[in-house]
């Protein structure tokens, strides 16, 4: 068991993940999805196994795509568990500005250093369509609520309108998402000024598959100093690429990838899936400060993706 | 459009909602001189509804047989069809219903008791018939006295048989005298009877509707030979024998229809040559338009502008007219006064001469009584009470109006049965002349947006068979032409009309309307001399705001459950009156025993009207459209489309099967 | 103003089981409008009432749809009567009614949940149903076509969203601008529907306006939504004394 409180300098960086992006070291960062039930212990055995030592980092969905799941934070923690580091996902949608704070400072009782402050996809998507969609907060206004938190207050006040003081303030490493090679940019890098305005410390991108226009976007966002580690989801097959470009918001999959999916053989498609994120990270790092790499169930390549970027 | 508004009290307030079509007439109807409700039989007539067609019409107009042939239609002449295309054949349909339906054909509806005082009427024309009807129906006991051996009048004795036969104004004499109208023909009054003598065999009253029954002459050097013939006398000899003395080149003088009546029947007995001389240029004749063409099209010419001075006679016979011109023949007051010129002078060659240059009042019938006649030799006559110098002889009809057409002669008749009635009645004699506005021309934004369909024409005996022979020159429709021209009349001034309380404004009836007619400020407005009544709106207005004129609110469903009192499980159709008797669409439905309900359009039925069959009883609801562009109304088939889809998701909410409601769209 | 859409008719007739003597209401204010609630509905509910009611007697002797009766039935002999007032959210109005309240056992209400709510204050006494689903403030956007403008928050923000609310046409309600649902000008929820974020950058960037969007908007004051239960609105310069010193 992991203490209940663990100490915090009051400077200097509060995770390993800060740590490594502050040295300018190139940082990976993995991504697990826990369970829908209380078997947590493949995604565990995962991330132990392909990511622990691969890895400087390892996220943990909240709810994705709003199909109800094991939550994020309590997987978070068992990863500190497990020595690895967890970037906790927090969404808006399940939560109001009572159940988000406190699930921060919970978090932060249990360990939990990094947070990513998201949205969350609309109840509508996922499998519970019926739910009530919160949104209390939107992700500006979630990393608000972390940067006040670490100010020792939180988003209420008394009747006099003094702001609540906090007994014990946490501290967190802030992270934020952006959709860099979407149709219209500028209202993504209005809102990445806002986000990182209200605290966000580094990015975490959606995917890319469009190097040329990662680095335009990186060229237009220059101004904004955090670090941007850039978003890799590993294609299976072209039926997915051709779904993404079609069904999934900001992604565009060149045809060229595709067809390099077309052409592989059946025992050929995670070589080459392999290769194509390898390559994607090779034409990429020069222009950010790390990659997010998003398996999708195949955690046993991250070893090879990142052999195949060249940076192992 | 109408000024003032209606609400939903006053509507409920009404004695009968088809009072609503009182608010407004359509010109048709405003024009014709007993103001038949034309829009109204010609939809009973478009649906195929002959029997109520020749009911309505006759409501108004006992001559329709006659009028169909005769009429000078003035409601054509007003038909605000012209705008679109050309004025819907008001007569042609008069006709083809009437000579249909026949005298037995048509209802006769007698006064419960028919006890009240007797009532002489001296002539049987249009004029006294019509007001031996309407006293009749007032419970009257009218009987007619005619010199001739028939009724008629002029028509009868008159109008040529290739214009009017005989066996067609029998049928409206009959359905008259079915009335309880006593006819005594062959007994003229002044001769064989006196007017005093009528009273004292207990006629309380007498009407003197005797017409113009003596041609006019003129005293010209000549003029006394046998062949110098006064019209008249020719025309009833024709009618009478269908002979007449004739030479072989023969002159009719005067220029209005009698004289191309006259003309016409000369060259039917055998003629050569037959001509009209008149003082009037062409286009000043008063002789209808179409008269002159049929009499130029059977080879017969006109002088005009040439006033006759003698007529020339040599050794017995005629040789010619001398006649001078005319250098005008109205003066700047419009009046008739002809002017000529006497160093221009012709002689036109003719072997015989008709004299039609005018008639005038025979008025032997006064013959010892107390009627007077005025100065100018005319009856003494009241036109605010329509009595003569005796207070009990009442008069009507040409011989005391301008000459006109038969039912013109009608119209004078039902009024002076009103003045007689009040008369009887020991009250003082008034008779409003108030008539509801008449709806305007139609807009040409709107008038584009009409469907066009031709007018259907009637077909003519060719000119040169017809000439030699008495035989009609025009046909009748058939009654596929009867119907199709029937359905081009566009119900004028049975539109929509908002129920200004009840309206919220909401913009449907705009937004549904195919003419862009409504206008919405704070409630809607629907200009009556726009709309063109396809009920579009009234069957989607969501509050019910909107009533149609010609069809009461909720007139579909009442017709409906009328229909399934009496025999609940039935098959209900709703037929567009496009496919009125068109046996087509019962091919398709296989359905054997369908209860036939014709609508205008189906643009007008609503879904609740449709789930009311169903709720009164229908087994279930064939709705019968036209295809897409055949509707009078543009889009009605999306419409209804949109409606029977929604009527049976509703039906099928309900547990019913979906099928019950089906549409189906016919070419 | 108010849009609603008639709830299915199983519902309704199983609100209404037991019920003999009904009175479908129906309201010519917002619902006539949107062509859900006014007269025509009514009447149109009272008839397809009735051939539920009918389906349901031949259901219960056997008859030929039986097997198709999917619809609840009332069951036994129900009276439906139709009526129409101007606006059921006024008390005046009521006393418009052709038909007397005592008449029925339950009032079937086609008007928006106001009129339903409102209904049973004025009259405790009576069963008040509603015929309606009540959906949102919106605007006919096309004929046969209705559409959320504005979701009632309370706090209004059109003014720095050049004109598009985000609360009632964002499908999460943000206020920061879009989310990475944004795809192609369209909301990840539907690609029918617009997103309102990408509505309004356009619109202030033609506005020239882009620096409202920029500028951070702090968490909204949801107690002027629902936060604080029941909302009231008072002119005090209207009340009646009574009402004052309330």
């Amino acid at each position: 068991m992991t203490e209940p409180h663990v100490e915090t300098p009051a400077t200097g960086p509060v995770s390993k993940l800060q740590a490594e992006l502050d040295s300018g070291k190139f940082v990976f960062t993995g991504e697990i999805g826990p369970a829908k039930g209380t078997n947590v212990e493949k995604c565990l055995h995962e991330a132990e196994e392909y990511l622990k030592h691969t890895v400087t980092a390892v996220n943990v969905t909240d709810i994705q795509t709003a199909v109800m799941r094991t939550g994020s934070l309590s997987v978070s923690h068992m990863l500190t568990d497990r020595g690895i580091e967890p970037v906790y996902q927090m969404v808006t949608r399940d939560r109001n500005r009572l159940g988000l704070q406190s699930d921060l400072l919970s978090a932060y009782c249990l360990g939990v250093r990094n947070v990513l402050a998201l949205t969350g996809d609309h109840v509508s998507m996922g499998d519970h369509p019926d739910a009530k969609p919160v949104y209390d907060l939107d992700s500006v206004g979630l990393l608000e609520a972390m940067s006040t938190l670490e100010r020792g207050s939180d988003m209420g006040s008394d009747a006099k309108g003094n702001p609540n003081v906090l007994d014990g303030v946490p501290r967190f490493f802030k992270g934020c998402a952006v959709t860099p090679c979407t149709e219209e940019v500028e209202p993504q890098i209005i809102k990445l000024e806002k986000k990182v305005q209200a605290g966000a410390q580094f990015v975490q991108t959606q995917a890319v598959y469009d190097p040329e226009a990662f680095e335009r976007f990186m060229e237009k966002i220059a101004h904004i100093k955090v670090p941007v580690l850039v978003g890799i989801v590993m294609l299976k097959n072209a039926g997915m690429a051709r779904y993404m470009n079609s069904s999934v918001p900001g992604v565009f999959v060149p045809e060229s990838i595709i067809q390099r999916l077309v052409k592989a053989s059946k025992d050929d498609k995670q070589k080459v899936s392999i290769d194509i994120c390898g390559e994607l990270i090779q034409k990429m790092k020069h222009c950010c400060q790390g990659a997010h790499l998003m398996t999708l169930g195949w955690d046993h390549c991250v070893p090879a993706i990142i052999q195949a970027a060249g940076l192992a | 459009m109408r000024d003032g508004s209606l609400t939903s009290k006053q509507y409920a307030e009404l004695a009968s909602p088809a009072d609503l079509m009182q608010r407004e007439w359509a010109p048709c109807r405003y024009h014709c001189p007993v103001h038949a409700d034309v829009r109204a039989y010609i939809e009973h007539a478009a649906a195929g509804r002959f029997g109520a067609a020749i009911d309505t019409i006759r409501d108004n107009l006992p001559f329709a047989a006659i009028c169909g042939r005769i009429c000078h239609h003035p409601c054509e002449a007003n038909c605000r069809r012209e705008d679109v295309d050309s004025a819907l054949a008001i007569r042609e349909v008069k006709r083809f219903v009437a000579e249909l339906q026949g005298a037995k054909g048509s209802t006769v509806r007698k006064a419960a008791k028919q006890d009240k005082a007797k009532v002489a009427i001296i002539g049987a024309g249009p004029a006294g018939m019509a007001a031996a009807l309407d006293l009749a129906k007032l419970g009257y006991r009218p009987t007619v006295f005619e010199k001739f051996p028939f009724a008629g009048g002029i028509p009868a004795t008159a109008i040529p048989k290739y214009r009017l036969p005989r066996e067609v104004i029998q049928i409206d004499i009959d359905w008259i005298c079915a009335h309880g109208v006593e006819l005594v023909t062959g007994v003229e009054i002044g001769k064989d009877k006196s007017i005093e003598q009528l009273k004292a065999e207990g006629f309380s009253a007498v009407l003197v509707a005797a017409g113009l029954a003596k041609s006019r002459m003129l005293p010209l050097p000549g003029a006394d030979h046998p062949l110098v013939r006064p019209v008249l006398d020719f025309l009833q000899e024709i009618s009478l024998t269908e002979k007449s003395a004739i030479g072989q080149d023969v002159l009719v003088i005067g220029g209005g229809n009698v004289a191309v009546d006259a003309a016409r029947s000369a060259l039917r007995l055998g003629a050569k040559r037959v001509r009209m001389m008149c003082l009037e240029a062409e286009a000043e004749m008063p002789a209808w338009e179409w008269e002159r063409t049929e009499a130029r099209e059977e080879g017969i010419d006109f002088i005009n502008r040439r006033g006759p001075v003698e007529i020339l006679v040599k050794s017995g016979k005629i040789t010619g007219v001398k006649a001078r011109k005319v250098t005008r023949v109205f003066d700047e007051n419009k009046r008739f006064n002809p002017q000529y010129d006497d160093g221009d002078v012709t002689t036109v060659e003719c072997d015989c001469v008709v004299m039609a240059i005018g008639q005038m009042a025979d008025l032997g019938f006064a013959r010892g009584s107390n009627v007077k006649a005025d100065a100018r030799g005319r009856v003494e006559f009241s036109p605010v009470t329509f009595q003569t110098s005796d207070p009990a002889v009442f008069a009507c009809g040409e011989i005391v109006t301008p000459p006109g057409s038969a039912v013109e002669a009608c119209a004078s008749g039902q009024r002076a049965v009103k003045a007689i009635d009040l008369f009887l009645s020991g009250r003082a004699i008034r008779l409003s002349d108030e008539l509801p506005p008449f709806i305007g021309k139609i807009a040409p934004a709107v008038g584009e947006k009409v469907r066009q369909v031709p007018r259907n024409k009637v077909a003519t005996a060719d000119a040169a068979g017809r000439k030699s022979s008495f035989e009609p020159v025009d046909f009748n429709y058939v009654e596929a032409a009867a119907l199709c021209e029937a359905r081009r009349c566009m119900g004028c001034g049975g539109g929509a009309e908002v129920l200004v309380d009840k309206c919220a404004g909401c913009l449907t009836c705009l937004r549904v309307c195919p003419f862009g007619i409504p206008k919405v400020a704070d409630v809607a407005t629907i200009d009556s001399a726009l709309c063109q009544a396809c009920g579009m709106c009234a069957a989607e207005c969501p509050n019910n705001a909107i009533v149609s004129r010609s069809k009461p609110a909720r007139d579909l469903a009442t017709r409906t459950a009328a229909i399934l009192k009496d025999k609940p499980g039935q098959v209900i159709a709703y037929i567009c009156g496009q496919h009125a008797s068109a046996e087509k669409w019962k091919a398709i439905t296989e359905v054997p025993e369908v209860n036939e309900v014709y609508v205008t359009s189906t643009a007008g039925i609503s879904v609740n009207d449709m789930l009311s069959a169903l709720v009164n009883g229908a087994s279930s609801l064939l709705v019968i459209a036209c295809h897409e562009g055949a509707d009078r109304y543009p889009n009605a088939v999306g419409r209804i489309r949109a409606r029977v889809m929604q009527a049976k998701s509703l039906i099928q909410e309900a547990g019913l099967n979906g099928e019950r409601i089906k549409l189906f769209e016919l070419a | 103003m108010i849009v609603a859409e008639r709830k299915p008719l199983n519902e309704i007739v199983q609100s209404l089981a037991g019920r003999k003597r009904v009175l479908v209401l129906g309201c010519g204010g917002c619902v006539a409008v949107c062509c859900s609630g006014g007269e025509k509905q009514a009447e149109l509910l009272g008839e397809q009432l009735k051939l539920a009611a009918q389906v349901a007697c031949k259901a219960a002797s056997g008859g030929e749809e039986a097997a198709r009766g999917g619809t609840a039935a009332p069951g036994g002999k129900v009276e439906i009567t139709v009526d129409c007032i101007t606006r059921q959210c006024d008390r005046e109005f009521f006393a418009n009614m052709k038909h007397d309240l005592k008449d029925f056992d339950v009032v079937l209400s086609t008007a928006c949940g106001v009129g339903v709510g409102y209904m049973t204050a004025l009259y405790p006494e009576k069963v008040i149903l509603p015929a309606l689903n009540t959906t949102f403030y919106g605007a006919n956007v096309a004929p046969g076509q209705w559409q959320e403008f504005c979701h009632g928050c309370g706090d209004c923000v059109l003014a720095w969203t050049g004109g598009v609310c985000p609360i009632a046409r964002c499908s999460k309600s943000l206020i920061n601008g879009a989310c990475g649902g944004t795809n192609h000008g369209k909301c990840e929820v539907s690609k029918d529907m617009d997103c309102a974020w990408y509505l309004i950058y356009k619109r202030l960037k033609e506005l020239g306006r882009l620096e409202d969007l920029r500028k951070m908007r702090p968490a909204r004051q949801w107690s002027k939504d629902r936060g604080k239960g029941v909302r009231r609105l008072t002119h005090e310069e209207l009340m009646q004394d009574t009402e004052v010193q309330k």
